[in-house]
């Protein structure tokens, strides 16, 4: 194996923080190459550099043998490098083959845009990663999970030499990972090297010729993925021994505390890609963990809006009582006040002012307890936000420094924290741990142990199977908006849900493969 | 140990750079305070721009356009704009003027039948861009329109002069005072209005839930929704705040002048917006301060005068502005992003 890709001895600083020290990164031609570590270990950063997006930096890069230095991301795409970020850079109002070709549309002989051809070309390109997308749909419309796998696409339409791929399935389904997997093979094949950067351990066993770990900015291990257990790659990426990802379920539960029954929304004006509820009925016991599974367009994220009350106007039929008593969720004010918290999907858009403070953004839901007539006593937030930093061992530098300033879990246990202030009784998450690493997802299912022993019901929706499992005491299963399956994870496995999710055509197809 | 070293010697070099960017349009103010010095004619030897009267005058000048750049502030931190103010200014110069001319009422219900019309306009407002999703822009823009309208009609189209006495057709004497009674004998009112609605909305900023809500709107609103802010009612009240302290420029407008046209407090809306933006709130909203407002203005009024104070032809007066916002944007690109 020819080095595509060598980068000698690379380090950069940031104010007092050494994002990378004296690292040395070899990629082979047709090799996929997986880059471990937590958050701010310092992965991004060295991709970065090799995409270009950083210039200034110590150490050199070869590319072939002979040495770069690139002025900025366009110079690496030149030279073959192409990287999909994981905020995915796309236009939402413009078309999937418009943002494939972005910036270098095919023209006609006349120079107008040639947009049937663009449209054949797209439409090959997806079908080439086994989407099953209309090239003419705005992206803007598209869940994230399609949105991940047009930008795959386009980075393939480049014809890349060299794919850097940040958490490309941290919004995928199973499936979809399966069909992911199959293109990088297929590249692979071809010559192309791939960086493919993740949190998910059993991809990285699946698809990967080899494996670093960085932590700190440094280089821990370098090994072969298919030869080393999970627990080992754990302990390499956060420097201690850890001796369960998960906490073992509580099935000490109390009383009902949500009940859902035959739930159905028929939106005023549907929108495509959606799945509003058609017939959910569900409960929730007070110290319980509830999982909600199912594949991307099964109507999890949805039946926990409409619960919240932010789902889009429309009528709304059956029955949502908690503690016994009916609700109507009007609006996430209203039903914050009965006692029910949520945490989105997307915390950097939909969960976070990224430029203001810890502080502010962990008090603006609970603010009118700390003090009275509608002015702040500053001491009593600072002192709940102290407190609650505490509790969910936030790694933080002051209270004053803005949330973006914080790794991704960091970020997302501010979100939990701002709920958890309001004193919920119910906690609706949607995909609470993704793009989190391993270190802070452990001390969020800890922390999903702690509350629920407390008393709080959870009511958890994600795409990770093991997650589901390991953290639930219970999983319902959604297909096409309705309830199909509730298993206790007690007495069955990942390999259940999925064959529920996806119903029993495809069960011996997909299975295989979990 | 070096290493300790290094890293203290960065933060401080970060906190000035951060400080200075963070009072940018106050070091700005003081830059061209001290300018203003520099270039100012002398008579007999003395510096006639830092004489107490022509200072008295630049605050006067700047007082109205001040309490209207305030409210412009709370709409521009939620990431909306209002350019109806200069019209509402307008109106409400109208509507004191014709309530104690030309209706003979009283000092006080006319000011408070004005403030009451400035803040229900605001409101109406915000109604239209929170509830209706309208955009700010496009909704004040037609706000503009309106009231100006409605100012040429109440007013039957031309400026309605103020007079002062008991008799009928003459405006209570306690209104005239607002205008031309100062206070220590060189503060006049008007400035001490400004300086109180500022300094009200300063501390209002600090210590309101409110204004946590005002900010989170700004910032992500989406975000500030699920966290359970009330966004609609955080967004009419602001526009009503907006509207409210419009109308009371109008009043101060119509005590300098001695007079109401509908034809006053035209383009004003873009001066106040120049205030704000030379004060350092992003126009995308979640951030900014009525300090640096207030420092803006001041700006604005400091730099007017001394063109003046120097007989610059009014066009480049214009164009030195202009560069000078241009500017003041400028610097705040080069703003390190945390």
């Amino acid at each position: 194996m020819a080095d595509l890709v060598r980068m000698a001895a690379i380090g950069k600083r940031y104010g007092g923080v050494q994002a990378c020290h004296e690292v040395d990164f070899v990629l082979g031609a047709g090799e996929v190459h997986a880059l471990l570590g937590e958050n701010g270990a310092g992965k991004s950063t060295l991709m970065k550099i090799l995409s270009g997006d950083i210039t200034e930096y110590a150490g050199s890069i070869a590319i072939n043998g002979t040495p770069v230095r690139f002025s900025g991301p366009t110079d690496a795409q030149a030279a073959g490098i192409a990287m999909i970020h994981q905020e995915l850079d796309l236009v939402p109002g413009l078309s999937v083959a418009d943002n494939i070709f972005l910036g270098r549309e095919l023209r006609t002989t006349v120079r107008t845009v040639d947009r049937r051809r663009m449209e054949r070309e797209a439409r090959e390109l997806l079908d080439r990663s086994g989407v099953g997308l209309d090239p003419r749909r705005p992206v803007g419309e598209l869940r994230v999970g399609e949105q991940q796998l047009v930008t795959i696409a386009k980075a393939i339409s480049l014809d890349a030499r060299v794919l850097i791929m940040d958490e490309p399935t941290s919004a995928l389904t199973s499936s979809e990972v399966e069909r992911l997997f199959d293109v990088i093979r297929e590249l692979r094949n071809s010559g192309v090297g791939i960086v493919y950067i993740s949190h998910r351990m059993e991809e990285i066993a699946k698809v990967a010729d080899r494996a670093t770990v960085l932590r700190n900015g440094k280089i821990v291990t370098s090994f072969d993925p298919r030869k080393l257990s999970t627990a080992e790659v754990v302990e390499a990426m956060v420097g201690r021994p850890v001796q369960t990802m998960f906490t073992t379920p509580d099935s000490d539960t109390g009383d009902e505390l949500l009940r859902v029954e035959n739930l159905k929304l028929k939106a005023r004006r549907p929108r495509p890609g959606r799945r509003d509820p058609d017939g959910i009925s569900l409960t929730v016991r007070s110290g319980e963990i509830v999982g909600l599974a199912g594949l991307l367009g099964a109507g999890r994220t949805e039946l926990l809006e409409t619960l919240y009350g932010v789902a889009p106007g429309g009528i709304r039929t059956g029955r949502i009582l908690l503690q016994g008593r009916p609700i109507r969720p009007r609006g996430p004010r209203q039903v914050l006040a009965q006692g029910i918290g949520f945490v989105p999907e997307d915390r950097r858009a939909s969960g976070l002012v990224l430029f203001h403070s810890i502080l502010a953004n962990t008090v603006v839901s609970s603010l009118p307890s700390y003090g009275r007539l509608g002015v702040i006593a500053r001491r009593m937030e600072r002192t709940a936000s102290v407190r609650m930093a505490d509790r969910l061992r936030l790694k933080f530098g002051r209270l004053q420094d803005e949330v973006g300033t914080l790794s991704g879990g960091n970020q997302q246990k501010v979100v939990f924290g701002r709920m958890l202030l309001t004193e919920p009784k119910l906690l609706l998450l949607d995909e609470p741990t993704r793009g989190v690493d391993v270190g802070a997802k452990a001390e969020i299912y800890r922390l999903l142990g702690e509350l629920a022993a407390q008393g709080l019901g959870v009511l958890l929706a994600s795409s990770e199977l093991p997650e589901l499992v390991g953290v639930c005491d219970r999983v319902v299963v959604l297909r096409d908006g309705r309830d199909v399956a509730s298993f206790s994870t007690a007495d069955s496995g990942e390999g259940d849900l999925l064959a529920a999710a996806m119903g029993h055509g495809e069960m011996f197809d997909e299975v295989g493969g979990v | 140990m070096t290493d300790v070293q290094d890293k203290v010697v960065t933060t401080d070099k970060m906190s000035v750079a951060a400080t200075l960017f963070r009072f940018q349009s106050v070091f700005g103010l003081i830059a061209v305070f001290v300018a203003a010095i520099i270039f100012s004619p002398r008579k007999n030897g003395a510096i006639l721009f830092v004489s107490a009267d022509n200072l008295a005058n630049v605050v006067r000048a700047v007082s109205e356009i001040g309490i209207i750049a305030v409210g412009m502030t709370f709409v521009i931190l939620i990431g909306g704009i209002d350019l109806s103010v200069g019209a509402v200014l307008g109106l409400a110069a109208v509507g004191s003027a014709v309530l104690m001319v030309e209706n003979d009422w009283g000092f006080l219900p006319s000011v408070v039948l004005v403030l009451a019309i400035g803040l229900v306009f605001g409101a109406l407002q915000g109604v239209a861009t929170a509830m209706i999703g309208i955009q700010s822009f496009i909704v004040t823009l037609a706000g503009l329109q309106i009231a100006r309208g409605l100012a040429r009609i109440w007013s039957g189209g031309q400026g309605v002069a103020i007079a002062y006495g008991d008799g009928p057709k003459e405006a209570p004497t306690s209104f005239a005072l607002l205008g031309e009674r100062t206070f220590g004998g060189l503060v006049p009112i008007p400035v001490i209005i400004f300086a109180v609605v500022a300094i009200a909305a300063v501390v209002f900023l600090r210590v309101s839930a409110f204004s946590r809500h005002l900010y989170a709107v700004g910032g992500n609103e989406k975000a500030a929704r699920l966290s359970g802010v009330p966004v609609v009612r955080v967004k009419i009240a602001v526009f009503a705040i907006c509207g409210l302290l419009a109308s009371l420029a109008g009043i101060v407008h119509a005590v300098q002048l001695n007079q109401g046209s509908p034809n006053d407090g035209i383009g004003y809306e873009l001066d106040a917006i120049a205030a704000v933006v030379i004060g350092g709130t992003s126009l995308a909203g979640g951030r900014g301060s009525v300090a640096g407002t207030v420092a803006g203005a001041l700006l604005l009024g400091v730099l007017n005068n001394i063109l003046a104070l120097n007989n610059i032809d009014s066009n480049i007066q214009l164009l030195i502005k202009g560069l000078v916002i241009v500017a003041a944007a400028a610097l705040q690109r080069l703003r390190p992003t945390s």
